[in-house]
């Protein structure tokens, strides 16, 4: 079958003045010859295939989050271009760009700070289908709400309540259901599941992974964290620097990896010994 | 493992003030550190985890207090002494000479405003320990090439700032080594870096409990971590200790279903299941006062009595003890 490709990027390349001066010793970071530059991302060229996880490693600084944001337009690269399904994006008007932001949604690490602490959660899944005047009616937005609440498996009594009142792994339910309410072609997850415990990690994993299957959502999965990586990914980005250093299906990252970073990286995890 | 004790933790019990009440966030824990040994303390986030910590070093949030309990650390000489009643001067004589502890975070125990290096070599003076300024100073510089600082000589002038978080941590380190303690402390020492430098740290906190033969009490909630660094763990959950077993005895046969729980619910390279199996539901927030069980909202075992009656430690074998009726059950 032929291979969908819903976003690519190709030659991306984003820096930053950081005006930091002076020592910082083993600080990581692509710095050139000049010092206040840094290059967050450089020279990054990849493919999102319809349907897959595609997940991007790599240390913290190594530009994960520059490279997602740049897709999402949510800031300019300084060269390179990105195609949503073929249509190349990178110079739209924030008008011309409206109809590809439906279809392109992100879910953060922190859902404390991207859910607004004064709103009610109805009006929190209610807001992009507001916003995208998708329902003619308030009684048919409210059932979309309800089935939302369903997908990410959350009671109903939840909807009157106040992001604080929630735990970390609800939170995060609640910002997964306002992500997925405009049925998005392509959902970006940053570090989504890293500030949870191992317990309610899993169950937001086992909940990404089923909603993929049931939404056929194309995912671009960001971590630090290589097992979780492992366990919801179909091809993986090693990220280094800024550039990318390896992409290859993920079972063969993992059994077989070819470069030498990606090497290091998996060695260092540490891992718990196998008993039989 | 070491049969000498270092320190023995018993009943332990540490209350915050809640309204007008205090509420145990540990209850009655005993935990045992041999000579020697690394002993491991995991749990979710907000188990108790640190507050068993800082109540062996007295630092103690001020709305936190230990209830009841006794902490015996065995002087090599034979004698034994009680840390929680120990007066704060005598705390404070001992902290660093006998336990020293560093954090996720360098930054609460490093001064921002002083060179590392400075800040090392006060401890030294603060205890007495060397007289000579140069002496110190040259202590200072060995310890920093000890926790492989490059360039010791010149980074005994960089401030905190100017390091990377694994350099801070490396001079945390450095500090609480300074003084020889026989019991280091580390709170998630390695949570907040990154999974090369994590690699490095526990590298050099186990090679450093080799060399200067010390014990260490390492808090995480990595089961990854446990495995490739402890010689022996205990599992809390909501302020009690759930199950203890020498590491690989814990791992191979886990028989508390909170501990199996953990286990299954964390991704492993290589290992790709279609789904991970977790545990239900959230740990309580609300911490009403428990008479079974607490693990028992969540528990696909549970039988009547544990929603009524909490149970004893079950003795599995000498290095196995497991805090459940069903597993006690199983057993017999
Ligand atoms: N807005 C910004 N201003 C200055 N530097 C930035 C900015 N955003 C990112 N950077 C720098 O770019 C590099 C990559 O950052 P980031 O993409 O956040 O990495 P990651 O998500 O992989 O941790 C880092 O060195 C970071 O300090
Ligand atoms: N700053 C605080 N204010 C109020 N309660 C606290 C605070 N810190 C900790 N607690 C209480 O103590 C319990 C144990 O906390 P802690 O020992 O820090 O957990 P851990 O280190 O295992 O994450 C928490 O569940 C919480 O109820
Ligand atoms: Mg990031
Ligand atoms: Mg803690």
């Amino acid at each position: 079958m032929e291979k969908e490709i819903i976003l690519s990027a190709s030659h991306l390349k984003k820096s930053f003045r950081t005006g930091k001066k002076g020592l910082h010793i083993g600080k990581k970071g692509s710095h050139t010859g000049d010092n206040n530059l840094v290059h967050a991302v450089d020279d990054v060229s990849l493919e999102v295939i319809k349907g897959e996880t595609l997940a991007l490693v790599g240390e913290s600084g190594c530009g994960k989050s520059t490279l997602a944001r740049l897709l999402m337009r949510m800031i300019n690269s300084d060269e390179g271009s990105i195609y949503f399904e073929g249509k190349e994006i990178s110079h739209l008007s924030e008008r011309k760009m409206r109809p590809y932001r439906k279809k392109m949604q992100m879910v953060f690490q922190d859902p404390a700070s991207s859910l607004d602490p004064r709103m009610k959660i109805r009006d929190i899944i209610a807001e992009p289908l507001i916003a995208w005047n998708v329902y003619d009616s308030k009684a048919k937005r409210d059932d979309r709400i309800l089935e939302l609440l369903n997908l990410v498996d959350l009671r109903e009594d939840c909807l009157d309540r106040y992001p604080h009142q929630f735990s970390g792994g609800q939170r995060q339910r609640i910002g997964i259901a306002r992500a997925i309410a405009l049925n998005p072609d392509l959902l970006i997850c940053d570090e989504s599941v890293s500030a949870l415990d191992v317990c309610v990690q899993a169950q937001i994993l086992n909940l990404l992974k089923s909603l993929k299957q049931q939404m056929g959502l194309t995912c671009l999965f960001i971590s630090h964290d290589l097992a979780v990586v492992s366990f919801i990914a179909d091809r993986v980005v090693v990220m280094k620097n800024g550039r990318i250093c390896e992409m290859a299906p993920a079972s063969q990252i993992y059994s077989n990896p070819g470069h030498e970073y990606t090497k290091y990286l998996l060695s260092s995890v540490p891992r718990i010994k196998e008993y039989d | 493992m070491n049969d000498d004790k270092l320190l023995e933790i018993k009943d332990l019990t540490v209350s915050i003030k809640q309204e007008k009440e205090m509420m145990p966030v540990v209850n009655g824990i005993d935990i045992t550190i041999p000579d020697h040994s690394i002993i491991g303390l995991v749990g979710e986030s907000g188990c108790g985890k640190s507050m068993t910590a800082k109540s062996i070093n007295h630092i103690l949030p001020s709305f936190a207090k230990i209830t009841s309990g006794s902490m015996l650390w065995h002087e090599p000489s034979g004698q034994v002494c009680d840390l929680v009643t120990l007066k704060e001067k005598d705390i404070r004589k001992r902290c660093g000479t006998d336990v020293a502890m560093i954090f996720q975070e360098p930054m609460t125990s490093l001064n921002p405003l002083m060179c590392i290096g400075d800040q090392i070599k006060e401890v030294l003076m603060i205890h007495k320990l060397e007289k000579s300024q140069d002496r110190a100073k040259a202590r200072v510089i060995e310890m920093l090439d000890a926790v492989e600082i490059p360039d010791p000589a010149v980074r005994y002038r960089a401030y905190p700032h100017e390091l990377s978080g694994g350099m801070r941590q490396r001079a945390m380190i450095a500090m609480a080594m300074i003084a020889n303690p026989k019991l280091l402390i580390a709170d998630e020492p390695t949570t907040a870096l990154d999974v090369t430098t994590q690699a490095q740290i526990l590298d050099l906190i186990k090679k450093m409990c080799e060399t200067h033969s010390m014990s260490a009490l390492i808090i995480t909630h990595n089961m990854g971590i446990v495995s490739t660094l402890c010689d022996y763990v205990y599992v809390m959950y909501l302020g009690t200790i759930m199950e203890e077993a020498l590491t690989d005895e814990l791992f191979r046969n886990p028989m508390h279903p909170y501990t199996r729980g953990l286990l299954s619910s964390i991704p492993r390279m290589g290992d790709n299941p279609e789904f991970l199996e977790t545990l239900p539901g959230n740990i309580p927030v609300n911490k009403e006062k428990f008479r079974g069980c607490r693990f028992c909202l969540r528990c696909s075992d549970d039988i009547k009595k544990c929603f009524f009656e909490e149970a004893p430690l079950h003795k599995v074998s000498d290095d196995h003890y497991v805090r459940c009726h069903v597993a006690a059950g199983k057993e017999d």
